[in-house]
């Protein structure tokens, strides 16, 4: 009996282990391959040479809404398309959620709120944020054209839900984009994700 | 068909439903703010209420608590300190009468929420976080009033699956005079759940609690002092620090007699790198359980020993280099620290001491110390037949060492406590103390080159004085070569006038006395065992042309120092030294002179230098403002960057090594390596091979960051060497570079 509950505990700390292999800051950055809501396959390694942001979403988390119905979220997406940045939201709720919207549905919030990513894509499965190890709506990444992973955390600097809030903060993925833009290492290039947790599909 | 549409009819129902809820919600909040206030707050998801436990009344010295209690619906919980994954812990301002100050939350023991792959820490059921408040003596209400006005804005975040930010104000009326004791129960219930402390290791009889940092991505806890009740139980971990552990990992855990040890996994992107790590431990309880929370915490706060992996801080100094640094402090210390298994160990005094004594020793081998050793060697040869003299030379000698140390040492701590961003040379920072030790180096040469004596201009009494009491003149040489020998900090040096930072100040001062008896030793030595003496020249007609070869040195030191002030305030401003010097050179001839050449000619000698005072002064000691003297073209040549505060850990988060030359125009070592060792053909193939970025710092200037930067690596002067490497710790090499050294460290990366 003792024995079984050893041979179970070691087994869970290696499956943990293996699962927490998560992308790493300095390192590759996981490459995919989803479905936009369009139904079209995106595949990240498509845009290499270019910036690329990550940025999980949940249009069902006050705190993804916080940043969309300020215009936060989309002024900060304009600003890093308009300079050559690839945006793609990704969407890791899965389909029992009741935060999940279909593709229409997800385009048509987010295009009601001037939203202007690259692309929006679909993770029902929930393996692209696991695998980049996203806990929270809204988490970001950066991508440097490389294919390296040079930022992950926050949207910005007061976790908080108050949109009064965004203006006191310092937009982490804005600074961080124009520190790599110039050629320069990113300041702040781990941070703290605030938010809702992600509605992950349970393991079966 | 239809089931699927009226799924999704449902959860766009849902959706609406709980947006309008919310929002609802909030309004409701918000107009409740008005009128008489309220001490209750009720949403769909909680309710929510202040309240106070004052048995004696609002009064000085007498207990009083507030605190909020949330009762949740099931199913939804709010959050501790340290949310874990997601969400955020619950936020309590108030607005309390004069008097009365609001502590923080005792937060009491939270649960572990598991919510799929992502784990939270908070609270079901109902919860109350209670605040201590103390009420300052001056606390007087005025002599009509019954009632102290309680006001609170709290907000928090209540999740199931999905999570609703809430806001409520609330208000209470605490009866000064009478008791309020009607929640005692639950502040009493609150206090027990509040986690205790486990045995401190405070005397040495319980080690300290400790988290090993393993193979990069993981904790090796070990905490001592639990209680007995709890051996052999299976405990859930809760870290007060946020953004560290990987929170929904399983790990493995184990009793070793009354400790309890556990491998916990570190976050991928751990964003934060403490050095204490406080965390509270209970007996685990399956997720979800209902019933009353029978569980205690235990609140141990574990010592972080290793050093954290590169590429996640954002803090400007880790601690990860911090511990790095503090082990090799302890190395360069010698073998008088005791090598601690435990790889935490420090500088200790004594280390500090010898090894002080030892980079004052070597100290005397510096390129910046030799002139001074030609001002020794001719203090020698003076007095070569005379052992008590000698004697009598040595200690005056090793007095004024010492002594300018500790007063160069107590002046220095004296600017650190005035709050001067001030570092170990700092003497040569300032180019009126870099042009007066020109000026002073200027007469040193035409002293020694025979333009004139002492004696000639000096009154009688003075000449006699140097004369009949060598002791003075023996002690005034010693003053002299700390001048010089300070801005040039030998390998062991370093790390103790590092420590002297950190140091009560006696304890930096017996430091500094250390550093000034290793400078003096080999003089002290030498005067009083006949074999070291009997080893120098002896005295005779080539004394003369001795001395006059030594002005040569003193010469070159003047034209160092020239230069060093061209750095700091440009050619104009060493343009303006160099006539000052001239003049300087002209008055002290003209004072050499006799008879009425003397009059006349010093009459207008010393005209000549007051108007050359007056027109050229300002431009010695003028900085310019602009770093421009510091970026020459040649830098940006040999692929070296300027250094930014923070520019190397960012360059290293990229994955990149880097290598810092922390160096000064002052500092001769520095340049010495800077034209030998970092010019070397091989080094720089190596270091292009690894593709090794190469910052400079300049601390020719005063420069507050790099004084910061310096202090960080255990270090307060020039040279300092660092490789930073991804994923490793920094490697600090020592201050007189070889090639080797430097290569070998290369190939490491």
């Amino acid at each position: 009996m003792k024995l079984l509950r050893r041979t179970l505990i070691a087994t869970a700390a290696l499956v943990a282990l293996g699962a927490q292999a998560a992308a790493t800051v300095g390192q590759p950055a996981p490459d995919f391959m989803l479905k936009d809501t369009n139904g079209k396959t995106v595949r990240l390694s498509d845009f290499k040479g270019k910036h690329v942001v990550l940025e999980w979403t949940n249009p069902g988390c006050p705190f993804v809404r916080k940043h969309y119905d300020s215009g936060n979220m989309p002024a900060t997406q304009k600003d890093a398309t308009r300079q050559g940045v690839v945006w793609l939201s990704i969407n890791s709720t899965e389909k029992a959620s009741s935060d999940y919207l279909e593709p229409a549905r997800l385009m048509a919030w987010k295009q009601e709120r001037k939203a202007a990513p690259t692309a929006v894509l679909m993770d029902e499965e929930g393996t692209v944020g696991k695998s980049y190890g996203a806990r929270t709506t809204p988490h970001l990444y950066i991508v440097n054209p490389q294919g390296q992973l040079i930022y992950a955390g926050g949207i910005d600097s007061i976790p908080s839900a108050r949109p009064a809030d965004i203006e006191k903060a310092t937009n982490y993925v804005k600074v961080g984009l124009g520190e790599a833009l110039a050629g320069k290492p990113i300041s702040a290039a781990t941070t703290a994700p605030y938010g809702c947790s992600i509605k992950y599909k349970s393991p079966a | 068909m239809p089931s699927r549409l009226f799924h999704r009819l449902a959860a766009t129902l849902f959706f609406i439903a709980a947006s309008a809820l919310w929002t609802s919600a909030s309004a409701q909040l918000g107009t409740k703010t008005s009128g008489q206030g309220t001490s209750v707050v009720t949403t769909p998801y909680v309710r929510a209420e202040l309240l106070a436990h004052a048995p004696q009344g609002v009064a000085p010295g007498q207990p009083l608590w507030l605190g909020l209690s949330i009762t949740h619906q099931p199913e939804w919980h709010t959050y501790w300190k340290n949310p874990g994954d997601s969400g955020l812990p619950t936020d309590l301002a108030w607005t309390l009468p004069a008097g009365l100050d609001a502590g923080e939350i005792a937060w009491p023991l939270p649960k572990k929420i598991p919510i799929g792959t992502l784990a939270n820490y908070g609270y079901e059921g109902t919860v109350l976080l209670p605040v201590p408040v103390t009420v300052a003596s001056t606390y007087a209400p005025g002599p009509l009033a019954k009632d102290a006005t309680i006001k609170l804005r709290a907000s928090w975040l209540v999740c199931r699956k999905e999570c609703i930010p809430e806001e409520g104000e609330f208000t209470l009326q605490l009866p000064i005079q009478s008791t309020t004791a009607l929640s005692s129960a639950a502040f009493e219930a609150a206090a027990k759940a509040h986690p205790r402390a486990v045995v401190a290791g405070t005397n040495g009889i319980v080690p300290d609690s400790q988290a090993q940092i393993a193979d990069g991505n993981l904790l090796n806890v070990s905490v001592q002092g639990l209680p007995v009740a709890l051996r052999g139980k299976t405990l859930d971990l809760f870290p007060e620090t946020a953004e560290v552990i990987d929170n929904a990992a399983s790990w493995k855990q184990s009793w070793n007699g009354s400790v309890w040890t556990a491998q916990i996994p570190l976050s991928a992107q751990r964003s934060a790198s403490p050095s204490l790590m406080p965390v509270v431990l209970a007996e685990q309880s399956p997720a979800h359980a209902t019933g009353p929370d029978t569980r205690t915490g235990y609140r141990a706060e574990l010592k972080v020993l290793g050093t954290w992996p590169q590429g996640a801080s954002v803090a400007s100094v880790s601690p990860a280099l911090e511990a790095a640094l503090k082990a090799n402090a302890a190395q360069a210390g010698g073998s008088a620290t005791p090598a601690a298994a435990s790889g935490a160990s420090s500088l200790t005094l004594t280390a500090a001491l010898l090894g002080a004594l030892l980079g004052g020793l070597i100290l005397n081998l510096m390129p910046c110390v030799f002139p001074v050793l030609a001002i020794k060697v001719v203090g020698f040869t003076q007095h070569a037949q005379d052992r008590r003299a000698h004697r009598i030379s040595g200690i005056a000698y090793t007095a004024g060492v010492v002594l300018s140390f500790i007063a160069l040492g107590a002046l220095m701590l004296g600017l650190r406590a005035a709050g001067e961003a001030v570092g170990w040379g700092f003497q040569l920072q300032s180019p009126a103390v870099v042009a007066s030790l020109a000026a002073l180096f200027t007469l040193i040469a035409l002293n020694l080159a025979g333009v004139f004596e002492f004696g000639h201009f000096l009154p009688s009494s003075v000449a006699s004085l140097q004369a009949r009491h060598p002791v003075a003149d023996s002690f005034l040489t010693g003053v002299l070569a700390v001048a010089v020998a300070s801005p040039c900090t030998a390998p062991f040096m370093g790390a103790s006038l590092g420590l002297t930072a950190t140091l009560p100040a006696p304890q930096a001062l017996a430091v500094f006395a250390a550093l000034g008896l290793g400078l003096a030793l080999p003089y002290l030595a030498a005067s009083f065992v006949p074999a070291v003496a009997r080893a120098l020249p002896r005295p005779g007609a080539w004394m003369d042309t001795f001395r006059k070869l030594m002005a040569f040195p003193m010469l070159a030191t003047v034209v160092w120092l020239v230069w060093v002030l061209g750095q700091q305030s440009g050619i104009d401003g060493a343009g303006a030294l160099l006539i000052l010097l001239v003049g300087l050179s002209l008055v002290v001839w003209a004072l050499s002179l006799a008879g009425r050449a003397r009059v006349w000619m010093a009459t207008v000698s010393i005209a000549a230098m007051a108007l050359l005072v007056w027109a050229f002064a300002p431009h010695v000691t003028n900085m310019p403002a602009a770093q421009a003297a510091t970026s020459s073209p040649q830098v940006s040549a040999t692929g070296w960057q300027p250094w930014a505060p923070g520019a190397a850990e960012q360059i290293v988060a990229g994955g990149r090594p880097v290598f810092v030359d922390f160096t000064a125009a002052w500092c001769v070592t520095c340049q010495y390596n800077k034209k030998t060792t970092l010019a070397d053909a091989n080094v720089i193939a190596d270091l292009q091979t690894k593709n090794v970025a190469l910052l400079r710092a300049d601390w020719t200037r005063r420069d507050p960051a790099i004084t910061a930067a310096l202090a960080s690596l255990g270090r307060s002067g020039v040279p300092v060497y660092v490789f930073y490497r991804p994923g490793k710790p920094p490697v600090v090499l020592t201050e007189v570079l070889s090639v080797d050294e430097v290569r070998a460290t290369i190939a490491q990366l």
